[in-house]
């Protein structure tokens, strides 16, 4: 895990469910938006994660051996931008090697995996799944 | 335009803004596939209800307990007579879901709001994120129903007797194709893709207008009927990948198109797909029943 990813844990980690709620929505509207060389390709639906229930769209690059992660999902999927933004947070700039080594039972480290129940956890595996795929495959 | 079989279990938004209020006999029920999204807003004095968190059992796969049934209503404030109304996001997927379990554990009268979150939002009208609490009830839950879900060994039984199946996932989901895809480790969660021999294939979407209503009767009968062959008065078994969205179709037949003997196999596909000894087709049958490689 990342300095900045065991920042957000231990934030998470102090505070009773009504409050790891309003956590997590802070960093779903802090998304940022996709940037506009990404919009004919998610128009066209490329990057999908099919795994996923809401509209996930990623767009992972790697800038001279630092991982970018653009994605694209909309405001009333509040979860996947809060999860994927804590992703971002944590892992902009980091190198491929660190995003292959994000741990899977990440959600159950940040605390959050009773917010969620089973199948959420089982779709975010499936988008976690997904960004190291696609960043392997960019580096 | 012909009514629905039981046009008093869809309400419209307009029935339920007039309704808001009477929180002494309706209780409105938010059901979403994503957990922060009541917490961003929702409709004056709704209550939330997580389908994972609060309809299922943390380790058993199965509902929860009668019991937790109870306190869960008694919490949200619900009597035996309350009206419960449904909505929430993806056409109201979740919402027909959490209408299925109250159904299940024998809540009288459900009702689900045309058109969910998303047309609600479009009208205009106003959310709040003020999380409303009532006076605890004291719910005893009546005589559970379990006529509207089937179990494996059910399904498997219809099937081999040839009873009617619809499967209403996507059509790459369907023909066995999608957990192929790459970089898409058990998207299914199954061991083996493809259907259940003999169902039909109706994405659950067909049923629902692009502003999340449902479509009118006409509409439907063309499609499940006409275009399918199915029959009302024969018994119907409808799932998907975990049966939420065959909760939606399940609805559809039932109270839009009346008919008599609808189940959800919740299990669905992640179960199907995993089962021991249970046979598996693939590719896509035509209308006649036979199945293309």
């Amino acid at each position: 895990m990342t300095a900045r990813l065991q920042e957000i844990a231990d934030e998470l980690a102090a505070v009773p469910r009504d409050l790891q709620v309003e956590l997590l929505l802070e960093h779903a509207r802090q998304f940022p938006p996709l940037p506009e060389k990404y919009h004919a390709a998610r128009a066209a639906g490329l990057g999908r994660v099919h795994e996923c229930q809401a509209e996930v769209y990623f767009f992972p690059e790697v800038d001279d051996g630092a991982v970018r992660i653009w994605a694209d999902i909309p405001g009333h999927a509040p979860t996947q931008r809060a999860l994927v933004g804590i992703l971002r947070e944590a892992y902009d700039g980091a190198t491929p090697a660190e995003v292959a080594a994000i741990p899977d039972d990440l959600l159950r480290r940040l605390g959050v995996d009773g917010l969620l129940g089973p199948q959420r956890q089982r779709g975010f595996a499936g988008v976690l799944a997904r960004l190291k795929h696609g960043v392997a495959a960019a580096s | 335009m012909p009514p629905f079989a039981h046009p008093e279990v869809l309400v419209t938004t307009d029935w339920v803004s007039q309704h808001l209020a009477d929180t002494d006999r309706v209780r409105v029920v938010e059901s979403n596939e994503d957990v922060l999204l009541y917490a961003t807003g929702h409709l004056h004095n709704a209550v939330h209800v997580d389908w994972q968190t609060d309809l299922q059992d943390a380790e058993v796969r199965d509902y929860i307990s009668q019991k937790q049934f109870e306190a869960l209503c008694s919490r949200l404030g619900i009597r035996p007579e309350t009206t419960v109304v449904f909505y929430g996001d993806k056409s109201n997927w979740w919402a027909c879901y959490a209408f299925w379990t109250f159904k299940m554990f024998g809540h009288a009268d459900c009702r689900v709001m045309d058109g969910g979150r998303a047309k609600w939002e479009a009208e205009g009208r106003t959310l709040t994120t003020d999380v409303p609490t009532y006076e605890s009830t004291d719910y005893e839950a009546g005589s559970p129903d379990p006529s509207i879900r089937a179990y494996r060994d059910d399904v498997l039984a219809h099937m081999t007797a040839g009873g009617a199946l619809v499967d209403v996932r996507s059509p790459q989901e369907f023909i066995g194709e999608i957990s192929h895809a790459p970089g898409n480790p058990a998207s299914e969660a199954a061991m083996r893709a493809g259907h259940i021999p003999g169902a039909a294939n109706v994405p659950w979407s067909r049923a629902a207008n692009s502003d999340g209503t449902f479509k009118s009767r006409e509409d439907l009968e063309a499609i499940y009927l006409d275009e399918q062959g199915l029959d009302p008065d024969d018994r119907t078994v409808a799932y998907c990948r975990i049966g939420e969205r065959s909760s939606h179709t399940w609805f559809v037949l039932k109270y839009l198109l009346g008919f008599d003997d609808v189940r959800n196999y919740d299990g669905s596909w992640t179960e199907w797909g995993n089962l021991v000894g249970v046979p598996v087709e693939t590719g896509m049958p035509d209308l006649d029943g036979t199945v293309e490689p």
